[in-house]
């Protein structure tokens, strides 16, 4: 493989990383398994760079391979699955297809989307902020974070919902006012 | 009503596991004209399922499960998503929550969606999910998984050439010496089978100069004995080539960080790209988490992913053992496939069906190696040093102080309190107020444990230990240990237990001496006991 081919796999790498990791999380696999199976998807495209077709959409095409590799994990014993489930992933998969539009939004400009959302992020007020690194960052459960807040566990949930309903207007709205810049 | 019989036959078959590819046909044409049986089907599948978890490895009681079940059903679909969302979500109500999804189709977009829109705002917001952070690793594990077969490639096709000019030119190879690092950056990911022909051509570039060490030698048994003229220098830098070692253990320090040790008898070969290929001996690898340390590779098998603490058996002719002390990792045949491989368990690479054969975790070939990886540079008297993964718990062990490695690397959470010792002094171990431990930074703990003799009056029992860090503290109280416990992440599985109700020191009775460089702890206990004596070391490992 020459250096250019090594240059633009490592571009495409850079576009495609968010859109598939979002894909990957969408078909059920565990969050704490979702970079391993992105990274695996790019490796295999990688070995298998001289069969891509140029014309056609490499997103698409990274994506096809991420969907067997979750295809592969309900075949695995129960202690090696990076699935959180084989029925969900099962549902998830049904409604997931090369052709099929949804998959598509999901898996596109994952890149400008995670741009318009860290703007969206740095705009937030403090407590709405720790309250999102508490859980994201720290992977702490609603339970940990009522104690850490002083605040029920429910109460926690709701606010966590209500932060993330306000991402995703804000990230919407972003993305329609016209491409996002990375933010610093 | 004859098609209702044939469906309960079939769904009988199906359900006990006697299904062949024809009646699991039939079933499905009978169930995809009848609502109500596939709903059957779903529902018996799920209780299937649920009668396998139960009885299963992860078996949890009956009551437990049931109680799972009905908490499950009763959390609406609203909290489900949610779950899933956090990826907390228990096997239960995942099928609850497939199940509410099969019903409403619909649904499917809008959780796909959420859990995308959750995936990126942790990407957002953490900076381990940073985009560099992802780059990063994955070019470890491309440089693991795919780079190195290229190497190989191309420095077979190399050596082809240079071989054929030896031919020709009465075995002088005249190489640029600019080529010199390129040729034994190839040599140095080259597989096993063209390792002889390497021989060749090392000794062809002799007017060279020569090659760079690459490790040091830090620790070995008083018996090491090399054989052959590459041996590590007289000030133990090692260089890239190989190595045979007759018999005893060395302990390698790699420039990357990473450790390893070899017990011969052995026949390894360091290169310079921190990958170590042990043709024959026992090895082990202890890499830092998350970092690329050293790669060990053996004969048919390959160490694919950094693990932190891993050991190769490549003694045997036809197979070759690998074994994970610590933390998760990836194996791979030769040219062939790949698996994961997790904390405690081992596998056989056998070399005449080139496959990988799950084996039962047995630690004690590399017991040797182990002393020299535990952190205990020196131990006199009645000592053993425990291999990771053996419970602290023992029956065995009379008259011996037991060394287990606790926690190879932590940083505490809350403030660990301490017992108080004056270094330099032999003293009964007594009631003391205690300390703040002041240490901040990673931190390895140790529990050395002497085993009661159920009150038959024993020897005393003296040991010395010297550590490779400075000891930052000393707990040896009951309450203290209790309360530790959590902090270093110990699980002790007999607490509770009548001779562990104190199971630190006897007050009054066992002496202990921390040396005044904090190096050494000398004790002296007291046997012929009930109760378990233990006491925690704290060593600062930066």
């Amino acid at each position: 493989m020459d250096r250019t081919t090594q240059e633009l796999f490592v571009e495409q790498v850079r576009e495609h990383h968010a859109g598939l990791r979002g894909f990957v999380r969408a078909l059920g696999v565990d969050p704490l398994w979702v970079d391993d199976v992105a990274q695996e998807a790019f490796i295999v495209a990688y070995n298998r760079l001289e069969e891509f077709d140029r014309e056609r959409d490499f997103g698409a095409w990274l994506r096809g391979i991420a969907r067997n590799l979750v295809i592969n994990e309900r075949r695995k014993d129960a202690r090696r699955k990076r699935i959180l489930s084989d029925n969900l992933t099962d549902v998830l998969l049904s409604s997931s297809s090369a052709s099929d539009h949804e998959e598509e939004e999901i898996g596109d400009n994952g890149l400008a989307k995670l741009n318009a959302l860290r703007a969206c992020v740095a705009d937030l007020p403090e407590k709405s902020l720790r309250l999102l690194r508490s859980r994201y960052e720290d992977e702490n459960s609603a339970l940990d974070i009522a104690d850490e807040f002083e605040m029920k566990a429910p109460a926690v949930r709701k606010a966590l919902e209500r932060v993330r309903v306000s991402l995703r207007k804000c990230m919407e709205k972003r993305l329609e006012a016209g491409p996002v810049t990375e933010s610093a | 009503m004859e098609s209702n019989s044939r469906a309960e036959a079939l769904l009988s078959e199906f359900l006990s596991g006697d299904a062949s590819e024809e009646v699991l046909r039939e079933l499905a044409d009978l169930a995809s004209g009848d609502a109500s049986l596939a709903s059957r089907i779903r529902t018996e599948l799920e209780f299937s399922e649920m009668l396998r978890q139960s009885i299963g490895e992860d078996a949890t009681g009956g009551d437990v499960l049931f109680f799972q079940s009905k908490a499950a059903f009763e959390v609406p679909k609203s909290g489900l998503f949610e779950k899933a969302c956090d990826g907390d979500i228990s096997s239960v109500e995942c099928d609850q929550l497939a199940k509410f999804l099969f019903d409403s189709p619909g649904e499917v977009a809008s959780l796909k969606k959420r859990l995308a829109e959750d995936e990126w705002i942790r990407e957002a917001v953490s900076g381990s999910r940073s985009e560099e952070a992802f780059i990063e690793a994955l070019e470890t594990r491309m440089w693991a998984e795919t780079v190195r077969d290229h190497f190989v490639e191309d420095f077979q096709d190399r050596l082809e050439r240079e071989i054929s000019v030896v031919g020709e030119a009465d075995n002088i190879v005249e190489m640029p010496v600019s080529w010199t690092p390129t040729v034994l950056k190839m040599a140095a990911v080259a597989a096993a089978v063209v390792f002889g022909a390497f021989m060749m051509t090392q000794v062809g570039v002799n007017g060279l100069p020569a090659s760079n060490s690459v490790a040091t030698v830090t620790k070995s048994s008083a018996d090491v004995k090399w054989l052959g003229e590459h041996v590590p220098g007289a000030d133990g830098e090692v260089s890239v080539g190989p190595y045979e070692l007759e018999r005893g253990i060395v302990a390698l320090k790699f420039a990357n960080g990473g450790e390893m040790t070899v017990e011969g008898p052995a026949l390894f070969e360091v290169k310079d790209d921190a990958t170590a290929h042990v043709y024959h001996g026992v090895a082990m690898a202890r890499n830092k988490p998350f970092k690329s340390g050293i790669t060990l590779k053996s004969n048919g098998l390959s160490v694919s992913e950094p693990v932190p603490l891993i050991g190769i058996d490549a003694r045997s002719e036809f197979s070759t053992e690998a074994i994970v002390f610590e933390g998760d990792g990836g194996v791979c045949l030769d040219g062939g496939s790949c698996r994961s491989l997790f904390e405690f368990e081992a596998v056989k690479a056998d070399r005449n069906r080139d496959r990988l054969v799950d084996i039962p975790y047995n630690p004690q070939p590399f017991l040797g190696g182990w002393e020299l990886l535990s952190g205990v540079e020196k131990n006199l008297g009645s000592v053993r040093i425990e291999m990771p993964g053996t419970t602290i718990e023992s029956t065995d062990r009379e008259g011996e102080v037991q060394v287990f490695v606790e926690n190879e690397s932590f940083r505490p959470e809350a403030d660990l309190e301490v017992d108080q010792i004056r270094t330099g002094h032999f003293a009964s171990a007594e009631l003391n107020p205690g300390q703040a431990l002041q240490a901040r930074g990673d931190l390895r703990s140790y529990l050395l444990q002497l085993w009661p003799t159920n009150g038959v009056e024993g020897e005393e029992v003296e040991a010395s230990l010297t550590f490779d860090h400075e000891v930052v503290g000393v707990i040896y109280s009951s309450d203290r240990l209790t309360d530790s416990d959590l902090s270093v992440g110990t699980s002790i599985p007999h607490v509770g237990a009548e001779f562990n109700k104190e199971r630190g020191l006897d007050l009054g009775r066992d002496e202990i001496l921390l040396s005044d460089d904090r190096r050494t702890l000398n004790l002296k206990l007291k046997g012929g006991e009930l109760e378990v004596d233990q006491i925690r070391v704290l060593v600062a490992l930066n």
